[in-house]
């Protein structure tokens, strides 16, 4: 019983709905500090969202109540995890390493991982794509990617 | 003015002048067709780059540039379902499907097709129309293009998908979106939590990356390698001279031309709103609406030749009263203006040559754009996109950060972009619709912005909105294609009951 | 006496330090941060002054513009404030908005977080009606303004902008009141202007000169006749006191060397007299008036005191 309750609050619709609500009411607050004119189209949309996500929420749990399963959000959770999680260290690591060092390394890290193996294919896509942007950003357009805050300015 | 422009041409075909052109028109292409990069983003990259150039060689790429990115963002779109540019989001719809049914090679050719047509009406518009067009820009004042904005919002209930409620969120998303920054009118902060970088709004590039090639990005990652969705060998090309007697959309092309360049003369509302437009106008009127959204030809033709004709005709008012039609018309102004082309009725008495050339680049860009477009993109493009997805999905991570991270040159964007990723990966799970929070980002704060200098100039009195032919003829027009269809439906629905 | 003596050491090296810092500056490329997108009005700006400031600083000079748009130029601005003071990272300064958010929002940087070099552009404001409108001279506009108060609709680009201090001024100096029409910025304003969506609008002189035809100009805010368009009246000339206008300039981070900001400002006063300088900027509508040191420090700081005064009556946001 407390098994099948639990599940139908991890729902994915239905922990979308309550995030949104969440969310909305959060941002609600600022929307005080604001002149009417100001927070009339904003706190508009923001109760909308509440409003709906209400309605989804109790439309999907009427769902649950009528034995439908809700259909996962993906059948690879780790592979999901992981390409986000590689996508945000590549963003830190540019902003903070230097744009072409975690590029370099990126590509082929990420290509390997997901199941590319061919090291000839790897160093050639490295080299290609770094290559290029390099000489159509850096060397045609002097266009500066970050060179890494952790080297100092 | 027409001796002035028989008198441009020679420059123009100045063979560094055309080669800019022809240039410009592969790297837009190129640019378009890499999910991540867009026109705005490649046009602000060179502005300062041109400040050595000669004028028709600064502007040629330029031109080139606008018309092949048009056209090359609908090659991810109609291939990974990414659209290139945010005008190429209408031609997932109908381009995606039929790549999935390997018509995706034909996808390809309509949209060429469809944009070279929409680029060459926009450039005779400019070329032949721009003065008496500037005038209509100068009947929309803020009440009327709050109108507009109100038009093409409303056409959201069109795109709200399977799940109304789940549309209808999209769409408060979008709107909420699009608030975010200074206030229009006094300046103070919307939800900007002290960060200086979001004083001026979400760009539209930072989110339409983040919904639209992140999620798809994932699934290249998530699924086991072997199962590739789309590859050239399933794109079904044939010679392009094949494919042409098989394109017979010509009130679609007419429609959307039409439609293209008028969103394009209107500030602030873009190639996005004109192919949206162009796409339900072309279903509301079709034989077989029930069939768009699954791989209907027509649709990327709709949506395609919108797009491109918004192109030259967005110039009309950036030229003659310095306002651009869109974002991208919006950077090329500043390329404008640093050749000493500073917009207005003077422009065109003082630099016939330079204004008039640079309108002929536009024609030729339009009109290289089958010809370069049609053999590139169906054949080499196509293949790149066929490379493992592994790698594929880690290319287009790293286009995502530079086309990002170019817009403003900063990392807070790249931040910012994530974040919408990881709502748009959710929201593609749970089929939420997308095209509704683009829509809403585009007309909502824009809406709002006209409403309330409406409002200011008619001192509160609401009754402003109201006080004008133009006004009232945009309210009767969004009220016959809004409730009419419902109507329509309803009519016919009650006598099947009866 | 310790101490004495770690004061003249401190002060030797940093006499050292300068006379070294004279013999080389500039031994490295000088960036220069525009705090708007290429193509704007203060980027176009520095790209033409660039080359002239290289050619009169000489030993080969470079300078580096470097575009930090964003928040009305803010982030640009702040990011020149915190720069190293060592003269190889100047900045682009415009008044009197930047005086005008460290009032209206939290600012990184005030007036005194600047070496100021030169203002190299000032753009007067004019005061222009719509044909529509019928107003077509001053005397025209005032008397319907006292009329009628709060009838007449001002389009201009912003709130706290030189534009919205330019209608300040008119209101006091003539006992009227307008409504404030305020678009996004100054292209949208004059195309309302030309629609004959609002009747009057305050823009800068550069931005109506090529619409002189369509729009009434009734006067130019300077003491003397712009250069910029010889034939427009000021409005002093038509008995009203009303001076403002848009500026544009060069600042460096606060405590620069004293012989490196010498070696500037003597490159940046030499750009007044250069005339394929002063071509180049008409042709990109920037109308030149160069104010350099102290004296622009002092226009920086009366600024500040007149858009502070405003705030303290009649906050704007």
């Amino acid at each position: 019983m407390t098994e099948s309750r639990k599940s139908r609050l991890t729902r994915p619709e239905t922990l979308t709905a309550v995030g949104i609500i969440l969310v909305a009411a959060g941002f609600l607050v600022p929307t005080y500090d604001l002149r009417a004119i100001s927070a009339l189209l904003p706190a508009a949309m923001l109760i909308g969202l509440i409003v709906l996500s209400v309605i989804l929420l109790l439309a999907d749990q009427r769902k649950a109540s009528a034995g439908e399963d809700a259909e996962p959000m993906t059948k690879a959770p780790k592979r999901v995890i992981g390409a986000f999680l590689m996508i945000v260290s590549y963003a830190l690591a540019c902003d903070f390493v230097g744009f072409y060092v975690s590029t370099a390394i990126t590509i082929p890290l990420v290509a390997w991982t997901f199941g590319y193996r061919s090291p000839l294919g790897l160093l050639l896509a490295t080299v290609i794509v770094v290559g290029t942007i390099w000489a159509i950003f850096d060397y045609g357009m002097s266009q500066d990617f970050p060179t890494g805050r952790f080297w100092g300015r | 003015m027409y001796s002035d422009l028989l008198h441009a041409l020679p420059d123009v075909f100045a063979w560094t002048n055309f080669a800019a052109v022809v240039i410009g028109v592969i790297a837009g292409i190129v640019v378009g067709a890499m999910p991540g990069l867009s026109a705005t983003m490649a046009i602000s990259v060179l502005v300062p780059f041109t400040f050595g150039l000669e004028p028709l060689v600064a502007l040629g790429l330029m031109a080139g540039i606008y018309n092949g990115a048009m056209y090359g963002g609908a090659i991810p779109a109609v291939l990974l379902r990414i659209p290139g540019t945010p005008a190429a989001v209408a031609t997932t719809f109908d381009g995606y499907p039929m790549a999935q049914k390997g018509e995706g090679g034909f996808a390809l050719q309509v949209a060429v097709v469809s944009s070279s047509i929409g680029g060459i009406a926009s450039a005779f518009a400019l070329m032949l129309l721009a003065p008496p067009l500037s005038k209509v820009t100068l009947l929309f004042g803020p009440s009327e293009v709050f109108w507009v904005a109100v038009f093409g919002l409303a056409s959201i209930i069109f795109l709200l998908g399977g799940n109304p409620i789940k549309g209808l969120i999209s769409a408060c998303f979008g709107v909420f979106v699009s608030v975010i920054g200074s206030d229009p009118i006094y300046g103070n902060d919307r939800f900007t939590f002290g960060q200086l970088e979001m004083l001026d709004g979400i760009n539209i590039v930072i989110l339409l990356v983040g919904l639209y090639a992140l999620p798809p990005v994932i699934d290249l990652l998530e699924t086991p390698l072997k199962t590739d969705g789309v590859n050239s060998s399933k794109l079904g090309t044939e010679p392009i001279w094949k494919a042409l007697p098989r394109m017979k959309y010509w009130k679609t092309w007419l429609r959307g031309s039409l439609l293209g360049i008028w969103i394009g003369i209107l500030p602030g509302a873009g190639g996005s709103m004109a192919a949206f437009m162009s796409y339900n106008e072309a279903r509301r009127t079709s034989k077989n609406p029930e069939k768009w959204g699954e791989g209907e030809p027509e649709g990327v033709a709709a949506a395609e030749v919108a797009n491109n004709a918004d192109t030259a005709s967005a110039l009309i008012p950036a030229l003659t009263l310095g306002i651009p039609g869109t974002a991208v018309a919006a950077v090329m102004l500043g390329g404008l203006l640093v050749h000493g082309l500073q917009p207005g009725p003077m422009l065109f008495r003082d630099n016939p040559d330079i204004v008039f050339g640079f309108m002929w680049q536009f024609l030729f860009g339009a009109i290289l754009l089958v010809l370069l477009g049609g053999s590139l993109a169906t054949n080499s493009f196509a293949r790149l996109l066929n490379l493992p997805r592994p790698l594929l999905g880690s290319v287009i991570i790293v286009l995502m950060l530079i086309g990002v991270y170019s817009i403003h040159g900063r990392m807070f964007d790249v931040y910012l972009m994530l974040g919408f990723g990881a709502i748009g990966w959710v929201m593609d799970r749970l089929k939420f619709p997308l095209p509704p929070v683009v829509l809403g980002l585009i007309l909502g704060g824009f809406a709002e912005e006209n409403l309330r200098l409406a409002l200011r100039i008619g001192r509160g009195d609401p009754m402003v909105l109201f006080q004008n032919t133009t006004s009232l003829i945009l309210v009767a027009l969004t009220v016959a294609v809004v409730v009419g269809p419902t109507l329509k439906k309803r009519f016919i629905d009650s006598r099947k009951k009866a | 006496m310790l101490n004495i003596f770690k004061k003249t050491a401190i002060a030797g090296a940093m006499i050292l330090s300068a006379g070294a810092a004279l013999a080389e500056y500039p031994e490295k490329p000088i960036q220069v941060i525009v705090g708007y997108s290429a193509g704007g009005g203060t980027d176009v700006m520095a790209r033409t002054a660039a080359p002239f400031i290289e050619k009169y600083l000489g030993d080969g000079a470079s300078l580096v513009v470097k575009n930090m748009p964003g928040a009305s130029g803010q982030i640009g601005v702040t990011e020149a404030a915190n720069a190293d003071p060592d003269g190889y990272t100047l900045g682009t300064f415009n008044l009197p908005g930047m005086m005008a958010r460290t009032i209206d929002r939290e600012a990184e940087y005030d007036r005194d977080s600047f070496t100021y070099l030169a203002n190299v552009v000032n753009d007067p404001n004019v005061i222009v009606t719509s044909k529509a409108s019928g107003l077509d001279t001053l005397d025209k506009l005032l008397e319907e303004a006292k009329a009628n108060p709060l009838a007449i609709t001002v389009g201009m680009s912003s709130l706290g902008g030189d534009d919205h201090f330019a209608l300040i001024k008119l209101e006091k100096a003539t006992d009227t009141e307008f409504t404030i029409v305020p678009f996004k910025g100054s292209a949208p304003a004059r195309t309302a202007l030309l629609g004959g969506h609002v009747a009057m609008g305050i823009l800068n002189i550069s931005e109506v000169a090529e619409f002189q035809d369509q729009l009434n100009v009734l006067g130019v805010a300077t003491n003397e006749r712009s250069q910029f368009a010889p034939d427009l009246p000021t409005f002093k000339e038509q008995g009203l006191d009303l001076v403002n206008g848009s500026m544009r300039g060069f600042i460096a981070p606060a405590g620069l060397p004293e012989d490196v900001q010498a070696k500037l400002i003597e490159a940046f006063s030499q750009l007044s007299d250069d005339q394929e300088f002063l071509d180049a900027m008409a042709a990109t509508a920037n109308p030149v008036e160069v104010v350099t040191g102290e004296e622009f420090k002092q226009l920086t700081s009366d600024l500040y005191d007149l858009a502070n005064g405003v705030w303290q009556t009649t906050p704007w946001n």
